[in-house]
């Protein structure tokens, strides 16, 4: 198939060799690439119980058919590993330009094995490898390394780095890049700093060939202009997702004070229109038309962002209404190299353990310096860092708190609030990585487009069920989720750029086949329906005003939306895949 | 009586790009009403999201009183 590189660079730290080998075209006419086909090999090469944080662990950058071509939304690069944070599957999607480098460089997919004797980076420049010393960057926060190394080797070198966090195993690091991208969830990042590689620098200046060149290009063209710069995606460049905190605060489902309910009357003063009267810059991934990306800055706070998750951890879910703290936190856990969700949720979960009484971790709602500080104390497991960098599920564990405890398999939670979008629970509960919003957008269609009621659990289990093949077929293609293309507009790419005659029954099946092989890497992991859970707080505490005011979801309701997304997939009453589906991966 | 109709995201063409308007209508006038008189049919509406009073979601059929605002939507994807 054209798109494809069919090669796999594979980098072996512990001895400093490289092999280059064929991609599993088998595999990647099953998975496609990006997510997909990333779960696909680990799943073949991880020996299940691995420590996470072990040289046994992997981690995978893996591009897709699309990736270096002109089709729009298409920049970006998937990350994938065992997460430290869960002991599941991860997979990340990272954009900026670091994908088309690698595609560039001549490779699919690059495969980090083993463990760096000591801190280093690794320098891909096609097809030259080399290991280099990282002592004088180890320690550094991620935008002072970029800077470094672009410096050093030029602006047509794109660079993935750690922070701190990585550096010191926290299972809520991330990889950055481009300064303000990230591979943000799941501890990412940590397994990077696990094998001391502070830093992956790649210059690649190849190209990618697609069948029909000219009949590419006029078509994509065509629908750059007509599908994805069309009116309805425009709030995508004009806002980025700060657009999403209006809509949310009116839904019902903006999270205040850990999520102790859905709205806040400040939105005001932190929502788009505040944010952006600051904006200095803009830029977007490569490949992309829709440019999201806004540099806000207030007072001395900078970053590119915030996205609305950033925004509503560090803003109302933390009593916090001051934009420059926001923009400030935002800044700080990128050099960190910290997940803005999951540090931001750990942080507000102390500042409740602390009103409550339950434990002095020194921060209540709304402390916005303390937020910063602590961020940094994380980083460094240092002073009350060292317990916040544990994360909500072992710092509930150590010091209670259960009944607020915000997370799913350890992850915590992301900011949109299910109690006013029910099938948001279902989703967070089922996704392959623990509590995360990217595997199935339920607000999308319970909230923003009302077309289904949001407070039922009739239905939700198909629903879910649709939004998640569309994401993991999306996400396989490795396409932004910016875009909101049809099932039939993503068949046509694929079949344009790989030359093979591609039909929506094939998508969806390679959706269900990428849903199946992540829950069956999780399942033998000892994953099961035990494992698919919800926060005590959504069963048990009505929410106080908003949209959704009065709203709970009872447990059973909950375990009637289990029951339906496992039926619609045909595993078993405990969440299993069975084996006629699991000999098909 | 007199509400304000705001708009959001491609919506605002049908106010020449201004996102708000203050209207007059009758007493009980429903959102999908007020919206219909400012020439809004949220069922032809390419790609209509959702309609809040006073910042609360609601069903389009909920009724405005004297100094509401009632906000249109369109749908938004991403996350």
């Amino acid at each position: 198939m054209f798109g494809y590189q069919n090669k796999v660079l594979r980098i072996d730290l512990t001895k400093k060799g490289i092999k280059i080998e064929p991609l599993n075209m088998a595999w990647a006419e099953k998975y496609i690439g990006g997510k997909g086909l990333a779960i696909k090999y680990l799943y073949e090469e991880l020996k299940p119980g691995i420590d996470p944080l072990s040289p046994d662990n992997k981690l995978l950058l893996m591009t897709g058919p699309l990736t270096g071509t002109p089709v729009p939304c298409s920049g970006k690069l998937s990350v994938a590993s065992k997460s430290p944070a869960t002991g599941t599957i991860l997979d990340c999607s990272i954009g900026g330009h670091i994908a088309l480098k690698v595609k560039y460089a001549g490779y699919d997919a690059i495969i980090f094995e083993g463990k760096l004797n000591k801190p280093g980076y690794v320098l891909i420049r096609d097809d030259k490898i080399e290991f280099k010393d990282a002592a004088e960057l180890w320690g550094k926060g991620s935008h002072e390394v970029e800077g470094i190394l672009v410096g050093k080797y030029g602006h047509e070198a794109s660079v993935l780095s750690i922070g701190p966090a990585g550096e010191n195993l926290v299972t809520m690091s991330c990889i950055n890049s481009d300064y303000y991208r990230q591979a943000g969830r799941g501890g990412i990042g940590a397994v990077m700093g696990s094998k001391n590689v502070k830093a992956i620098v790649v210059i690649g200046t190849g190209g990618v060939k697609v069948d029909k060149i000219l009949d590419v290009t006029n078509r994509l063209t065509e629908i750059l202009r007509t599908d994805t710069l069309s009116d309805d995606n425009m709030f995508i460049y004009d806002c980025g997702t700060t657009a999403f905190l209006e809509a949310c605060n009116d839904g019902g489902i903006l999270p205040k004070n850990n999520f102790s309910d859905a709205t806040d009357e400040d939105w005001t003063k932190y929502n788009g229109e505040v944010l952006l009267a600051s904006k200095v810059g803009k830029r977007g991934c490569g490949s992309c038309g829709l440019g999201c990306g806004n540099f806000i800055k207030i007072g001395d706070a900078i970053c590119e962002g915030p996205e609305y998750e950033s925004i509503a951890v560090a803003g109302p879910n933390a009593g916090n209404s001051d934009p420059e703290s926001i923009v400030k936190a935002n800044q700080v856990a990128d050099d960190m190299g910290l997940d803005t969700i999951s540090a931001g949720d750990t942080i507000i979960f102390a500042m409740e353990m602390t009103e409550k009484g339950i434990h002095d971790f020194g921060i209540k709602f709304g402390d916005k310096e303390k937020y910063i500080e602590y961020l940094k104390l994380m980083a460094r497991r240092e002073g009350v860092g060292a317990d916040l960098a544990l994360g909500v599920r072992a710092l509930a564990a150590k010091y209670g708190g259960e009944d607020f405890a915000m997370h799913v398999k350890g992850l915590e939670y992301p900011q949109y609030e299910p109690r006013g979008s029910w099938g948001m629970s279902l989703a967070y509960a089922v996704s392959d990585r623990g509590a995360c919003h990217m595997r199935a957008y339920a607000p999308n269609e319970e909230v923003f487009a009302a077309s289904i009621p949001p407070y039922t659990a009739e239905g939700k289990g198909e629903m879910v069920y649709n939004l998640a093949i569309y994401n993991a077929v999306k996400f396989s293609m490795i396409l932004c989720d910016f875009w909101p293309l049809g099932l039939d507009r993503m068949t046509e790419i694929m079949t344009m750029i790989t030359g093979r005659e591609w039909t929506e029954a094939e998508m969806n099946a390679v959706a269900e086949r990428v849903i199946n092989i992540a829950r069956a890497f999780n399942q033998r992991e000892g994953f099961n329906r035990k494992d698919d859970t919800m926060p005590k707080r959504i069963a048990n505490e009505a929410l106080k005003s908003g949209a959704a005011a009065g709203q709970k979801i009872p447990q059973e309701a909950f375990e009637d939306m289990l029951d339906q997304y496992y039926s619609v997939l045909g595993w078993s009453k405990d969440g299993m895949v069975p084996e006629n589906i699991l000999c098909q991966l | 009586m007199k509400v304000t109709i705001s708009l959001r995201g491609h919506l605002i063409k049908q106010f020449g790009g201004e996102q708000e308007r203050v209207v007059e209508i009758p007493e009980n006038t429903t959102a999908e009403e007020a919206l219909q008189a400012i020439g809004v049919d949220w069922r032809t509406a390419r790609n209509f999201g959702f309609v809040a009073i006073n910042s609360h979601k609601v069903l389009i059929t909920a009724q405005l009183k004297d100094g509401d605002q009632l906000k249109a939507y369109p749908k938004i994807s991403g996350g």
